[in-house]
């Protein structure tokens, strides 16, 4: 047990048996994700810290239920996403995302890619701006796919929609933010 | 110029989100350890004649289950209910791996091997051993994050006279050793509703002798956590309180013959 750490098929089987300490690592590893998933979707990040919680408490009653050799990632965060929109739903209510950018990189913080470098931070906060003024759905499967990084797979579970509705959903909210791109370039 | 995407997947690293909360998990276990009630406890009060009716499904579904305590009423009764399926308790019975090499306890994942003395160095309490069964063959010591507040021991019993071994494992008593004590709030509803549970006493200490195969087993450690852990024979299993270390037996034995194991650690 010591050195490497578990992956996640061990975790599961652990916890399977009923150990609270594997599910207890499964939930460090995965609450941030987690989080900021249901944070994309609700808006809120009270409305997305309940909704990880209880997402958390589903799906380690779902155990049982969890087929072995499938992916843990995108399992969870299918439950944690459904728990955030059951949230929307039962408040009657969507809340904005209003995504913003940090102040710079701070201390301590990983060095910058190349790619963030190459990004102006003015060119940053115009380009964020346009994803902001985009409509809830292409906001949406933007900061999914782009700003939490989840694949395909994961973003569909996020969105409780199929993986090729991503795929053209995406592809379309990519369409009009370039558009809007293209439009200030000529302002 | 990098292309849209490019741009979008760099700005990931400079989006503010809101502060991740720093202990989702103590959440989510109090709310795993109330969550039954919680759910389906509160809501709509049932009309009058409703509770009525439901108090005295209640009160046959208690007489029954207390008959169905007794083993030699069981199966008698069941087959009257036609209950079998129901107290046949087969769904996730902790399966070690059949590997017939190896440490006993490795693959019931008890924590570290260690010696007797090794153990009590590393726990601020005394471990007891059963001196009806004498020297463990093996020991174990699990200490926080993965054991509880305190560390947790577990002594490994292979055959010993008139108990067989259980299952795929090669062991035939496992004695657990953790400071802490029961929670009632939890502790019934942790162990699942396919179980019986009668109150015994082990030579003046209070305890419990748990029959029809329990799981999951929780109780409060040396600072007043929730600890979750596995029951890991699968087997009736008798915990008691030996003077502030919950003691678990686990085996293929009678309820005497575990009293009588819990009564030479007192």
């Amino acid at each position: 047990m010591e050195g490497r750490p578990a992956d996640d098929s061990d975790l599961i089987a652990r916890a399977q048996r009923g150990d609270s300490a594997a599910y207890e690592e499964i939930v460090h590893r995965y609450q941030q994700i987690a989080f900021r998933t249901a944070y994309v979707v609700t808006g809120s990040a009270a409305d997305a810290e309940d909704a990880a919680q209880e997402g958390f408490v589903k799906a380690y009653r779902a155990l049982d239920r969890f087929r072995a050799g499938a992916e843990l990632r995108p399992w969870l965060l299918r439950i944690v996403a459904n728990e955030a929109r059951n949230r929307l739903r039962s408040a009657g209510r969507r809340q904005r995302l209003e995504l913003r950018l940090t102040e710079g990189f701070r201390p301590g913080d990983a060095a910058p890619s190349p790619e963030a470098v190459a990004v102006a931070s003015d060119e940053r906060r115009r380009l964020l701006e346009m994803v902001n003024a985009l409509s809830q759905e292409d906001r949406l499967v933007i900061a999914s796919r782009y700003f939490l990084q989840l694949s395909g797979e994961e973003t569909a579970a996020a969105l409780g929609i199929p993986q090729g509705t991503v795929k053209s959903r995406l592809s379309r909210a990519l369409a009009r933010l370039k558009a809007r791109v293209e439009e200030a370039a000529h302002a | 110029m990098p292309e849209l995407e490019d741009q979008l997947s760099a700005l990931a690293t400079a989006i503010a989100w809101p502060p991740s909360p720093p202990d989702l998990w103590g959440g989510v276990s109090r709310r795993l350890t109330e969550g039954q009630e919680r759910g389906q406890g509160q809501g709509r009060r049932a009309p009058r004649w409703q509770t009525r009716w439901a108090f005295a499904a209640a009160a046959v579904l208690l007489i029954v289950a207390t008959l169905l305590a007794y083993t030699p009423a069981r199966d008698a009764i069941a087959g009257w209910l036609n209950l079998h399926t129901t107290i046949h308790r087969t769904e996730n019975p902790p399966t070690p791996s059949p590997l017939p090499s190896g440490p006993l306890g490795a693959r019931l994942e008890l924590g570290t091997q260690t010696s007797l003395d090794g153990a009590q160095r590393q726990v601020g309490w005394s471990i007891v051993v059963p001196s009806s069964l004498g020297a463990p063959d093996e020991v174990y010591v699990k200490l926080p994050p993965s054991g509880p507040s305190g560390g947790m021991v577990t002594l490994v019993y292979t055959a010993r006279p008139g108990i067989r071994t259980t299952g795929l494992t090669g062991v035939a008593v496992l004695v657990t050793e953790a400071r802490g004590r029961i929670n009632e709030q939890y502790f019934q509803k942790t162990l699942g509703g396919d179980v019986n549970i009668e109150s015994v006493s082990v030579g003046g200490h209070s305890g419990f002798w748990i029959s029809g195969q329990p799981h999951t087993f929780a109780f409060s450690d040396a600072e007043g956590n929730p600890y979750f852990d596995t029951l890991r024979l699968a087997t009736d299993t008798l915990i008691f309180d030996n003077g502030g270390t919950l003691v678990r037996i686990e085996g293929q034995m009678s309820k005497e013959q575990a009293i009588q194991i819990a009564r030479s650690m007192t």
